[in-house]
């Protein structure tokens, strides 16, 4: 367990020097997260007149005056992106981790020393995953602290800031981001530009774009049942995911085996 | 006094394509033995199986007093390799590169920071300590790797190609530090396409094609692949004296080219006396008498290219 953390300080060492990364993965949820409040001021300032009443809503949007209804369309479009976000980043962190390393050969030097292959593992899973996850649920309160000072009416609020949602960011999130981890590593065997493995691993945004239009479609109803439904089936593809990496993960498969 | 490295039969096999095939050999303590064979011969493998990076098919081996596959992270502790590409982290500077490495080779923390000055010191490279390593010549990269290497002081050190693609100044560096870590008792597996420097560096060398094709020292390898043997130079056409040279008892072959004359003997050295007194008998005028020395490429194309 010592040399995880020896290699998640190493990698974080690197994260630091490479500026270009930092600011396009860890600085993008402070930057939407402040995009997304300002958009959500600015809805609820538009002068109230008219009526939705005749607009074809799903219900539980019935009733709503028109600021009620622009703020609740913008801080839903927007509570969405706390969802992606959290795969897009370790990804990145980690296809640049772990495909990177393949590529500058610095792997052997590593596998040479008594680490464990699964110290490694956990060292640069971590190292992805921790700055990710915290940033992004440190957007995400800043966020929701948003939703509750300028929402227009209480209702707003709890329409954009549901238990659903909660589930969905706690538990869910985390574990599409520990299935995209495991996923670069399961790539890292066969590719060697971090770019073609984050581009495979966008394969694990369209679930959630399925849950994002059927919500707004008003097909799918982000309830704390379906989140939890959701963990529980995500639970056992990260389980999988990660038992095939830690399986190519180890000195011989990746010193014969890797291409 | 147990060996560095003793192995037995230790073969590896790659989806039926046998890449190493029953390698038997012991390296003692304290001595460089050089690891010589053609591209695809199975030396990185080989290395891999003895740093216990890889498992073998078959066989087994002791490593500094460490079997294979009984306890490899206790092994891997004791042995430094140095991997065919240097392996560094660009971004980061020569110190934090090292004490990464000395603290995944478990020095107390303590002793990381000494360890790291000590042999930036030692490959000189202290004055750059700071700079990111991507700034750093293939000569500094090499030493940094090399130093990398070495910092939890193994007994047992793997030199991949340490002076491939280095400028003659770093190359000379590098083998005078080899001869220095001998020196202070340590074993070197030398893996090397440069044939002088292993001549030079080496106690011992096993011409490695798939399998072991022989091993000893340097001398030994010459004289049982070549014998032994004396050129003489002499004034005007050698070629002259060689129906007389053939007519001598101890000379087992004669080879005449323009003022040289080549001879394979017995014993040089007990009959180099009479080989000249009957050369003067037969009027020839003696310029040089030398050794016949053949360079350890003539054994090694000689062994590699009679395998092929």
């Amino acid at each position: 367990m010592k040399k995880a953390l020896v290699v998640l300080e190493k990698e974080w060492l690197e994260l630091r020097l490479q500026r270009a990364l930092l600011l396009a993965t860890l600085f993008l949820p402070p930057l939407l997260t402040t995009i997304a409040i300002a958009a959500f001021v600015l809805v609820g300032l538009v002068p109230a007149s008219g009526s939705a009443g005749r607009l074809p809503l799903i219900p539980e949007l019935v009733g709503l005056s028109p600021q009620e209804l622009s703020q609740v369309l913008a801080g839903r479009q927007f509570s969405v992106l706390f969802l992606l976000v959290p795969i897009f980043i370790p990804s990145v962190l980690a296809s640049y981790a772990i495909v990177g390393e393949k590529r500058e050969r610095t792997l052997e030097p590593i596998l040479a020393t008594p680490i464990e292959t699964w110290e490694l593992l956990l060292g640069k899973a971590l190292a992805a995953l921790i700055p990710a996850l915290a940033i992004t649920l440190a957007s995400a309160t800043v966020f929701v602290a948003g939703i509750v000072v300028f929402a227009v009416s209480a209702a707003v609020r709890d329409l954009i800031v549901t238990p659903g949602w909660i589930l969905a960011v706690l538990v869910d999130t985390p574990l599409l981001a520990l299935t995209g981890v495991a996923l670069i590593v399961i790539l890292s065997s066969r590719v060697n530009d971090p770019r073609t493995a984050q581009q495979i691993s966008a394969v694990l945004v369209v679930p959630v774009l399925g849950l994002i239009f059927g919500q707004l479609a008003g097909v799918v109803v982000l309830g704390p049942g379906l989140a939890l439904g959701i963990g529980v089936i995500l639970a056992f593809v990260a389980a999988g995911a990660l038992w095939v990496a830690t399986r190519l993960f180890q000195r011989e498969v990746i010193l014969t085996r890797w291409r | 006094m147990a060996h560095a490295i003793e192995t037995h039969g230790l073969t590896r096999r790659f989806d039926g394509r046998v890449a190493v095939e029953g390698l038997s050999l012991t390296i003692e303590p304290g001595t460089v033995f050089g690891f010589l064979g053609p591209n695809g011969a199975g030396k990185t493998t080989t290395v891999r199986m003895l740093a216990a990076l890889i498992a073998p098919t078959d066989g087994d081996a002791i490593v500094a007093g460490h079997a294979l596959g009984v306890d490899d992270t206790a092994l891997r502790r004791s042995v430094g390799i140095l991997t065919e590409q240097p392996g560094l982290y660009d971004r980061l500077s020569a110190r934090q590169n090292l004490r990464y490495f000395a603290r995944l080779y478990d020095l107390e923390p303590a002793r990381v920071d000494a360890q790291v000055e000590r042999y930036l010191h030692l490959l000189d490279l202290w004055d750059r300590r700071d700079e990111p390593v991507g700034t750093f010549s293939k000569g500094m990269r090499q030493k940094l790797a090399i130093a990398r290497a070495l910092l939890h002081e193994p007994t047992v050190v793997f030199l991949d190609e340490p002076t491939a693609a280095l400028d003659p100044e770093a190359a000379r560096t590098v083998r005078q530090f080899v001869k220095g870590l001998r020196a202070e008792g340590r074993t070197i597996f030398l893996t090397t396409h440069n044939l002088p420097e292993a001549d030079e560096l080496c106690d011992s060398i096993g011409i490695f094609q798939r399998k072991l094709l022989r091993m000893g020292s340097p001398g030994e390898l010459r004289a049982g692949l070549f014998g032994a043997g004396t050129i003489v130079r002499v004034v005007g056409d050698a070629a002259r004296y060689v129906p007389m040279a053939r007519s001598l008892a101890f000379v087992r072959g004669v080879h005449a080219e323009g003022e040289a004359l080549t001879m394979e003997l017995d014993d040089p050295d007990a009959r180099n006396p009479d080989l000249v007194d009957a050369l003067k008998a037969a009027g020839a005028r003696i310029r040089y008498v030398e050794r016949l020395q053949h360079s350890l490429e003539d054994v090694y194309l000689r062994l590699v290219g009679g395998h092929k």
